[in-house]
């Protein structure tokens, strides 16, 4: 079965992966104090009970306007401008050190700041999402516009294409690969900006689902949440993996 | 740059060793500054940080050995996580990229949390390490392990099969096989992940402060924010990111200084 790569072979040994740390965990929670670690039982059982609560399903619903909004936002204007920087020149050269340096920054540094101009409310969480994951997208989509050949340009020019037809034929597909990439990174940064912003500003969705439980010593409540949000970290990444192969399949191996 | 025979003046000499880069480089931050300035000024309170108040404070900021305390603990405690890291990283992502075993097991755990953002733990570590230094470190460690672990696996997964055969073929012992063929040819990856894991931590660390009041940079960002010291804040900010992208430059040059003959300089993220 180890050497076995095909599907059903795969999924066979993630079920008893998972079956076997589902044991273990259940193994240790019985020998431990129950104030430290909830069983894996007891931890199902909260979720199965925030579900019925429809507390879950609320707070996702939040949590999830707060996420698309400030993530939506960070797609249209991080890849408008990258794409821009990639037409512009001079304005990419001027600006390409102040994204890497803003790359580079941990936003979280800024929450502070956000909560004391903006308050609490919608407004501010969704601009943390934006600020978590539009460098990322926007710096990407930059070292795509970096990476495009001037004779790629030259050659689009001399078949007399237009400035739409270069967007469109030349510039476009070439940096919408780093783009997705961008986006895909973007999208993880952006979960950590959404559980920071429900944490820091103001308590709503996920992120208070959390802290509720903290408060009210309900351990089982905190370990189902947390898996909640693992379990959603998962599945946002994988689509944002989706994402990245479809658009960067035609490039083959190169990258 | 115009063309042979088409300069109409004389090229300024003045200006001559500026490149047009560079030119656009400097005119781009003098118009980001200005922006701000004047954005601050026209629209927001007065406490909200703005360049010349930036500068006007920053002698005070710089010479407050309270600043200095706090980028001490906190750096002190990146360092620490992120030793401890590639410790616990490398250890786990040899074990995962060569036995099979360990690989299929561990696979959907070392993805799963990769993917959890780390925010999210917080409340756990600090029920059970209490609202101290400790909570911090374990925050610091769990942002940057998995990426180590990622990375190194991979790294460990492609070591050339050649280079095993040859271990093998002059009677090399499984450690040796380890220590002198495997783990030098994953150094690379470990140092992509590194530069990943590097940028995490710094965000766990400051996370934790703000979550556990941890004393730190991030709890004097927190604090002089909220006394309304926007641009004192500011500086501690501006730290942060310098330590950022020396992580950033350090760990990508530090690829090519140190494996020269190595060509990857691409993290899995």
């Amino acid at each position: 079965m180890l050497q076995d790569n095909s599907r059903p072979a795969r999924y066979a040994t993630y079920v008893l992966a998972l079956t076997i740390g589902a044991l273990i965990w259940q193994a240790v929670a019985s020998r431990t104090n129950p104030a430290f670690l909830a069983s894996f039982t007891a931890t199902i059982g909260a979720i199965a009970g925030m579900v019925q609560s429809g507390a879950l399903t609320r707070a996702l619903a939040s949590s999830t306007l707060v996420f698309v909004t400030g993530l939506g936002a960070a797609i249209v204007v991080g890849m408008g401008l990258g794409l821009l920087l990639a037409r512009v020149r001079l304005l990419r050269i001027g600006l390409e050190s102040y994204i890497m340096v803003l790359y580079a920054t941990p936003m979280v540094a800024l929450i502070p700041f956000i909560m004391s101009m903006m308050g609490f409310g919608f407004a501010p969480k969704a601009l943390v999402v934006f600020l978590f994951a539009f460098f990322s997208i926007l710096y990407n989509t930059v070292e795509g516009a970096r990476s495009l050949k001037p004779e790629m340009l030259e050659v689009a020019r001399s078949f007399r294409s237009g400035e739409w037809g270069i967007w469109r034929d030349v510039l476009v597909p070439h940096t919408l690969p780093y783009s997705m990439t961008g986006i895909r990174q973007g999208i993880g940064r952006g979960l950590v900006g959404l559980v920071a912003g429900e944490f820091f500003l103001s308590g709503t969705g996920i992120g208070l689902l959390i802290m509720q439980s903290e408060r009210d010593f309900d351990v089982p409540g905190l370990y189902g949440s947390i898996l909640v949000v693992t379990i959603l970290g998962v599945l946002l990444m994988g689509i944002g993996r989706a994402l990245e192969n479809r658009f960067t399949a035609w490039q083959g191996l190169n990258r | 740059m115009s063309a042979p025979g088409l300069t109409l003046s004389p090229p300024r000499s003045g200006l001559r060793w500026l490149s047009p880069e560079a030119a656009a480089r400097i005119a781009a931050g003098l118009a980001i500054v200005a922006i701000w300035e004047f954005a601050v000024w026209m629209w927001a309170p007065a406490f909200v940080a703005r360049p010349s108040r930036i500068v006007a404070v920053f002698p005070a900021v710089i010479t407050d050995p309270g600043l200095w305390l706090a980028a001490g603990q906190t750096l002190g405690a990146v360092a620490q996580g992120l030793a401890l890291a590639v410790v616990l990283g490398t250890t786990i992502g040899l074990a995962i990229g060569r036995v099979p075993a360990v690989d299929r097991f561990l696979q959907l755990y070392v993805s799963g949390l990769f993917a959890m953002p780390m925010v999210a733990i917080l409340p756990l570590l600090t029920l059970f390490f209490g609202y101290t230094g400790d909570a911090r470190l374990a925050t610091v460690v769990f942002a940057a392990v998995f990426a180590i672990i990622i990375n190194v696996s991979d790294g460990a997964r492609a070591v050339p099969p050649e280079f095993v055969e040859v271990s093998r073929a002059f009677r090399g012992s499984g450690w040796s096989r380890l220590f002198d063929v495997v783990l030098p040819s994953s150094v690379p990856y470990l140092l992509a992940g590194l530069k990943l894991a590097a940028g995490r931590a710094l965000i766990g660390a400051v996370v934790a402060e703000f979550y556990a009041a941890i004393p730190g940079l991030g709890f004097y960002i927190l604090y002089n924010t909220r006394t309304f010291k926007h641009s004192e804040a500011f500086v501690a900010v501006a730290l942060l990111a310098i330590v950022g992208v020396l992580f950033e430059l350090l760990l990508s040059r530090g690829t090519r200084w140190l494996l020269p003959w190595y060509r990857r300089d691409e993290a899995r993220d």
